[in-house]
C-alpha cells in the first residue's frame, strides 16, 4: 500500500510540472496536487449532520471549481479524500496526523465533535498545514486552542447562545434548568448560554452533564429532575445535546409529558436533519439560532438545488459550510499562486467575501473566525409546511459583527 | 423526600434489565460453567430482532416478545453446538476468550449493517402514554418493563426451584458426576438450558429496543456491570443476581441524583467491598476460587 | 549459531523498521510490543488472564502525558515516571483481584478495567474527560531533538527493547519457574510451600509497571490520549495479541503486536470491518492455534528435532498442557 502510494506520488511529483496547460506556471504546488481530507463523523451520533453529506458537498466544490477555472485551476490535480472520527479525539487526531504526513494533505475539513475538533487544531499547528474546522461549535477553537493555521468557518457556541439564550429568556421563560452532553461542546454551550441567559435577565437554576456518548440514550434522570426541581420549578429546560442525543431527549421529554406540565423546551443546537427525524410536530415553535438555511433566499436555493440532484437531501447547514471553506481554499490557491500554508494563511486573514453560504463574512485576522450574518428561526407547525424539508421560518437576520464573539471578549494568543 | 421515591422506581427499571441479564448469565455459569461474554450482544440481537421483526414482517411488539427470544435462543444454541461445545474439556477461561472473540464479530458485524448510531423503534400504541404517580407522570410502557420483568424472574425461579426440569438443571449443576451416575443425560441438557439463559438477554434485548437506543453497542458496556453482579451477588445464585440486579439499578440512579460523577462507579467500589469482606458473593455459597 | 543470527536478524529489522512502515505506526510497535510481552508475564507464565489491563498501559499514558504538559518531565522520565505510578495503582487492584483465581479473576479485572475508565472519565480537571490530554510535547533529556517521527522511534526503540529484555529476565528465572509452577497448579505449589499470593501479586505489579511503561512509549509518540486508552477494548487488544502471538513464548507477544497493529493499519485503507476480521482471526486462534503462531512454530520446530515415539507423544503432552 505505502509503496504503490509512494510510486504514484513520486510519478505525480515528476509528471506536474510537465503538465501542458493554458495558463500553467501559475500555480506551483508544493507535491504537484492539492488534497483536501474531510474527516468527520460518519456513523456515529453526528452522522446526519454531516457525514458522507459533507464528503459529497466537498466532492461537489472540487467539481465546480474545475468546471469554472478548467482542469489546471490550481496547477495540479485535487483530490479529495475521508475519515471517520467516530467521534474520539484520539482517532481524529491520528487521522488528521496520517494525512497530513502520509497524504501531503494540504487542508483537513469539517470535523464535527468539538472535542476532535481541538485536539486537530492541535495537530495541524504542529505540523503547520491548514485546518479549516466548519462542523464543530466550540469557540474555544477561536479563543484558548486557537493557532495559525486553524480557522473556525460556520458557527460557534458564541453565537448560539447569543441569539437562542437571549430570545427564549425574553420571549419564553426566565427559570433555566439546563442539561449539556459532557464534552467540550457541551460544556462549552453550557458556559455561554448561562451567560446570554443571564446577560437577558434570566436565571440558571441548575445545569447537568449528561454522559457522551451515551450508551443508554436514557434521559429519564434528567427528565424527571426538571420537574421537581424546587423552589419555583423551571419554565424552560435547556437541552444542549446534539444529533442522535437530541433526538432521545426530545422523544423521551414528550414521553414524559413535561411540555403539558409547564416546561418548555429550548434546543441549543439544531439542525434540518434532525428536525427531519424528528418531524415538525415534535418541536413546532422551537425557537433557534441557524448560520444558513437552505431555503432562506434565492442563492441558497439554487445551491441547494443542485446538491439534491446529486445527494438526494437537504443539507444541514455545516454541509453546506463545507462547500464554502473548499471553494474558499481553493480560490486561495489561485489567487496566491500557491498552496504554501503560510502564504494561504495571510490570504485568508482579514478577507472579506460572500457566497452563498457566508453573507457579509470576514475571515478575522485576529482569531481567525469567520463571521457572518446569522439568523434567528423557528420551526413550522405542520400545517405550514409547503414542499418536503420546508420545516422552517427565518424571523430575522443579526448581522454578523453582533452575532459573534466580540474581539474584547476574545482570549485568542493571536489577536494580542 | 418524593423525588427520591421516583428516582428508587426509576432505578428499578433499569435494574430490571440488569436482573434479567444476570439471570441468564448465572443460569449459563451454573450449568455450564461458561462465562458468557457475548450475553450483552445476545441482548443487542434481541433488540434488534424486535425492530426487523417490527420493519420487515410487520410484527408487533407483543409478538416479538416471543420471536425474537427464541430467534436469539436458536443462535444461541447454534454456536453452543458448534463452537463452545469444543472448549469444554478445556481451562473454562478459552470459552470466555471465545465468547469475547464472538462478541467482536457480532457487534462489528452489526455495526457494519445498521450503523452505529442505531435504528428507531417506537413504543407499542397500547403502552403510550403516562400514569400519575404521587405527583409525577411516569410513562407507562416503564411500568409494564417493571412488572413484566418480576413475572419473568419470578417464573424462571418458579422454574428451577418447582419443576422436575429444574430439579435436573439444580442437580447437573451441583453434582454433575452423581447425577450421571444416577444416569440422568447431562449433555442434553446443555445446550438447552444454554439456549434458555441467552434467550432471557433476547427478552431483555426486546424489552428495551422501545425505550432504549437501539445500537449494536447497547450492550457492550452493561455486560461489564452484569459481570459485577454477577460477582457481587454470587456466581451460582440465581437467587443473588436477581436481587442484587435490582439493587444496582436503585443504586446507581440515586447516585445520578446526588452524586452524577459517581453513578457508574458504584457497582464496582460495591464489588470491592465484597470482595474484601465476603468474596464467595452475597448469597453464593464459598467455593475454590 | 543459528540463535544468534536469528537475533540479531531480528534486532536489525527493528532498527530498520521506520524506513519500511510509518514511523508513527513502528513506535506504536514497539509500545504494543512491550505492552504484550507484560502482560504475557501474568497470561503465559502465571495463569492470570486480566482483562482490564488498559487501566495499566491507558493509566501510563495519561500520566506521561500529565507529566510531560503539566510539569515539562522529558522522555524517558516520564514513561518510567508513568511505571513507577502504574505499578502502584497495580497493588490496591490486584491485591484485590488476587484474591478470586480463574475466572472470577477475569472478570474482577475487567471490572476494575472499567471503573478505572470512569474514574479517568469523571475527573476532568486531570484528564480532561471525554476530551482528552491534548498538545503534549515530545522533549528529550540532554535536550536531544526527537521531535520528528523517526528521531522519536530511535529514543523509543532502547528503552522498549530494555523493557523486552527486563520481561524476559523475569521470566527465565528462578521467580519465573516458581510462576510456572503456579501456572500449573497454584494448590501443589502452595503446599510446596511458596505463598502463592505473594508471587502473583508481584508477577502482576511488575507486569503492569511494564505495561505502564509501554503507555508513557505510547503517549509520546502521539501528543495526546484520550478515553480509548483506558477502555476495556484496548484490554481486549492486548489478549487478542498475546494469544495470537503465542502466550509463554518469548517472540509470541511481540509478534502478535505487530502482526495486529499491522493488519489493522491494513485493512483499515480497504474497509471498514476492523472488529470482524480481528474476531473472527480470534475464535480461530482459540479453537485451533490455542499455541498462537510463535507456539505453533515452536512446538513444530521441537517435534522436527525429537525423533521416537514415545519422546513425541511425551513432547505433544507437555505442548498442549503449555498452552492450556
Amino acid at each position: 500500500m505505502q509503496r504503490g502510494g509512494a510510486v504514484i506520488c513520486a510519478i505525480l511529483i515528476v509528471l506536474g510540472p510537465m503538465w501542458p496547460a493554458a495558463g500553467q506556471g501559475t500555480v506551483q504546488l508544493t507535491h504537484g496536487k492539492v488534497v483536501l481530507a474531510v474527516i468527520n463523523d460518519q456513523s456515529g451520533v453526528y452522522a446526519d449532520i454531516g457525514g458522507k453529506h459533507g464528503v459529497e458537498a466537498v466532492k461537489m466544490a472540487v467539481e465546480d471549481f474545475v468546471k469554472k477555472y478548467g482542469p489546471n485551476a490550481v496547477g495540479g490535480p485535487i483530490e479529495v479524500l475521508s475519515a471517520d472520527h467516530q467521534n474520539k479525539p484520539d482517532v481524529g487526531a491520528s487521522k488528521a496526523a496520517e494525512f497530513y504526513d502520509r497524504n501531503n494533505a494540504n487542508a483537513v475539513i469539517d470535523v464535527p465533535t468539538s472535542s476532535v475538533g481541538i485536539a486537530i487544531a492541535h495537530v495541524a499547528a504542529q505540523k503547520h498545514r491548514l485546518f479549516l474546522n466548519v462542523g464543530a461549535a466550540t469557540k474555544a477553537l477561536t479563543n484558548e486552542d486557537c493557532n495559525k493555521y486553524t480557522f473556525h468557518w460556520a458557527y460557534d457556541t458564541y453565537m448560539l447562545a447569543h441569539g437562542t439564550g437571549t430570545e427564549v429568556t425574553k420571549r419564553i421563560g426566565k427559570r433555566w434548568y439546563v442539561v449539556y452532553p459532557n464534552y467540550a461542546f457541551g460544556q462549552d454551550m453550557n458556559r455561554s448560554f448561562s451567560a446570554a441567559i443571564q446577560k437577558a435577565g434570566g436565571k440558571v437554576m441548575l445545569s447537568d452533564a449528561t454522559p457522551f456518548p451515551n450508551e443508554t440514550e436514557d434521559f429519564s434522570t434528567f427528565l424527571i429532575k426538571a420537574r421537581t426541581l424546587r423552589p419555583g420549578g423551571v419554565t424552560v429546560l435547556g437541552a444542549m445535546q446534539a444529533g442522535q442525543d437530541l433526538t432521545n431527549l426530545v422523544k423521551q421529554f414528550n414521553e414524559f409529558g413535561l411540555r403539558q406540565q409547564g416546561i418548555n423546551l429550548a434546543i441549543g443546537l439544531l439542525f434540518l436533519s434532525d428536525i427531519h427525524s424528528l418531524t415538525p410536530a415534535a418541536l413546532e415553535g422551537t425557537i433557534y439560532t441557524t448560520a444558513w438555511e437552505w431555503n432562506m433566499d434565492r442563492q441558497a436555493r439554487e445551491w441547494s438545488d443542485r446538491f439534491f440532484a446529486r445527494d438526494k437531501t437537504r443539507p444541514s447547514y455545516p454541509v453546506a459550510g463545507n462547500y464554502s471553506a473548499t471553494w474558499q481554499y481553493l480560490e486561495a490557491v489561485r489567487r496566491t499562486g500557491t498552496d504554501d500554508p503560510d502564504k494561504i494563511v495571510a490570504a485568508f486573514e482579514g478577507y472579506k467575501f460572500n457566497d452563498f453560504f457566508v453573507r457579509n463574512g470576514e475571515i478575522r485576522k485576529q482569531d481567525h473566525a469567520v463571521i457572518h450574518d446569522a439568523y434567528l428561526a423557528q420551526v413550522k407547525a405542520p400545517g405550514d409546511v409547503k414542499e418536503p424539508w420546508d420545516y422552517v421560518r427565518i424571523l430575522n437576520t443579526i448581522p454578523a459583527n453582533e452575532a459573534f464573539q466580540p474581539l474584547s471578549e476574545n482570549t485568542c494568543h493571536m489577536a494580542r | 423526600m418524593e423525588i427520591v421515591l421516583v428516582q428508587v422506581f426509576n432505578g428499578l427499571i433499569s435494574g430490571a434489565f440488569y436482573a434479567l441479564l444476570s439471570l441468564g448469565l448465572a443460569v449459563i455459569f451454573g450449568m455450564l460453567r461458561v462465562v458468557n461474554f457475548m450475553h450483552g450482544a445476545l441482548y443487542m440481537l434481541g433488540a434488534f430482532g424486535a425492530y426487523l421483526l417490527g420493519v420487515q414482517l410487520g410484527v408487533s411488539f407483543w409478538w416479538a416478545l416471543i420471536v425474537s427470544p427464541l430467534a436469539v435462543a436458536a443462535v444461541g444454541f447454534l454456536l453452543e453446538r458448534t463452537l463452545l461445545r469444543r472448549l469444554y474439556e478445556l481451562n473454562v477461561l478459552y470459552n470466555l476468550l471465545l465468547t469475547f472473540g464472538l462478541t467482536l464479530v457480532i457487534q462489528d458485524a452489526m455495526r457494519l449493517r445498521f450503523g452505529i448510531q442505531g435504528v428507531p423503534y417506537s413504543i407499542p400504541p397500547q403502552l403510550r402514554g403516562a400514569v400519575l404517580i404521587g405527583f409525577m407522570f411516569f410513562p407507562t410502557y416503564r411500568l409494564f418493563v417493571l412488572g413484566f420483568s418480576v413475572l419473568v424472574c419470578l417464573g424462571v425461579w418458579w422454574l428451577i426451584e418447582r419443576t422436575r426440569a429444574g430439579m435436573i438443571i439444580r442437580a447437573s449443576t451441583e453434582h454433575p458426576v452423581l447425577t450421571r451416575a444416577l444416569g440422568v443425560d447431562v449433555d442434553r441438557w446443555i445446550p438447552l438450558v444454554f439456549a434458555f439463559g441467552v434467550a432471557l438477554a433476547g427478552l431483555a434485548g426486546v424489552l428495551a429496543a422501545p425505550m432504549r437506543n437501539v445500537s449494536p453497542l447497547m450492550g457492550a458496556d452493561l455486560i461489564i456491570t452484569t459481570f459485577a453482579i454477577v460477582v457481587i451477588g454470587g456466581m451460582g445464585s440465581i437467587l443473588g443476581s436477581v436481587v442484587t440486579g435490582f439493587f444496582v439499578g436503585v443504586l446507581s440512579a440515586l447516585g445520578a441524583v446526588y452524586y452524577p460523577p459517581a453513578a457508574n462507579t458504584l457497582v464496582f467500589v460495591l464489588m470491592a467491598v465484597v470482595l474484601l469482606l465476603r468474596p464467595s458473593g452475597l448469597f453464593g455459597s464459598p467455593e475454590a476460587g | 549459531m543459528a540463535r544468534k543470527i536469528g537475533w540479531a536478524a531480528l534486532l536489525a529489522a527493528g532498527l530498520l523498521l521506520p524506513l519500511r512502515v510509518y514511523p508513527v505506526l513502528a513506535a506504536d510497535i514497539l509500545a504494543w510490543a512491550l505492552f504484550a510481552t507484560a502482560f504475557d508475564i501474568m497470561l503465559g507464565y502465571t495463569g492470570l488472564l486480566s482483562f482490564g489491563q488498559a487501566a495499566f498501559f491507558g493509566g501510563g499514558a495519561y500520566t506521561a502525558g500529565l507529566l510531560a504538559q503539566r510539569l515539562g518531565v522529558p522522555y524517558p522520565l516520564n514513561a518510567l515516571a508513568a511505571a513507577l505510578a502504574t505499578g502502584l495503582l497495580a497493588l490496591p487492584l490486584m491485591g484485590l483481584a488476587i484474591r478470586r483465581r480463574g475466572i472470577y479473576f477475569a472478570m474482577i479485572t475487567l471490572a476494575f478495567g472499567q471503573m478505572v475508565f470512569y474514574v479517568v472519565n469523571e475527573w476532568r480537571p486531570l484528564t480532561g474527560g471525554e476530551n482528552g490530554v491534548q498538545g503534549i510535547p515530545r522533549q528529550a533529556l540532554a535536550g536531544f531533538d526527537i521531535s520528528s517521527s523517526t528521531a522519536y522511534y530511535y529514543a523509543a526503540f532502547p528503552l522498549a527493547v530494555l523493557g523486552l529484555l527486563l520481561c524476559w529476565r523475569i521470566v527465565r528465572s528462578p521467580f519465573g519457574r516458581v510462576l510456572l509452577a503456579i501456572r500449573e497448579n497454584d494448590v501443589r505449589t502452595q503446599t510446596l510451600g511458596y505463598a502463592v499470593y505473594r508471587y502473583k501479586l508481584l508477577a502482576a505489579v511488575l507486569s503492569c509497571a511494564l505495561s505502564g511503561l509501554a503507555g508513557g512509549i505510547w503517549v509520546i509518540n502521539h501528543g495526546f490520549v484520550a478515553l480509548d486508552a483506558v477502555h476495556w477494548t484496548t484490554s481486549g487488544l492486548v489478549v487478542i495479541m498475546v494469544l495470537l502471538g503465542g502466550m509463554g513464548t518469548r517472540l509470541g507477544p511481540p509478534a502478535g503486536a505487530a502482526l495486529v497493529l499491522l493488519l489493522r493499519d491494513f485493512i483499515s485503507t480497504w474497509t471498514d470491518a476492523w472488529g470482524v476480521v480481528t474476531g473472527t482471526i480470534f475464535i480461530a486462534v482459540i479453537l485451533v492455534f490455542r499455541q498462537g503462531i510463535v507456539g505453533t512454530v515452536e512446538r513444530l520446530l521441537e517435534a522436527r528435532t525429537r525423533p521416537g515415539p514415545e519422546t513425541a507423544a511425551a513432547v505433544e503432552e507437555a505442548a498442549s498442557t503449555h498452552g492450556g
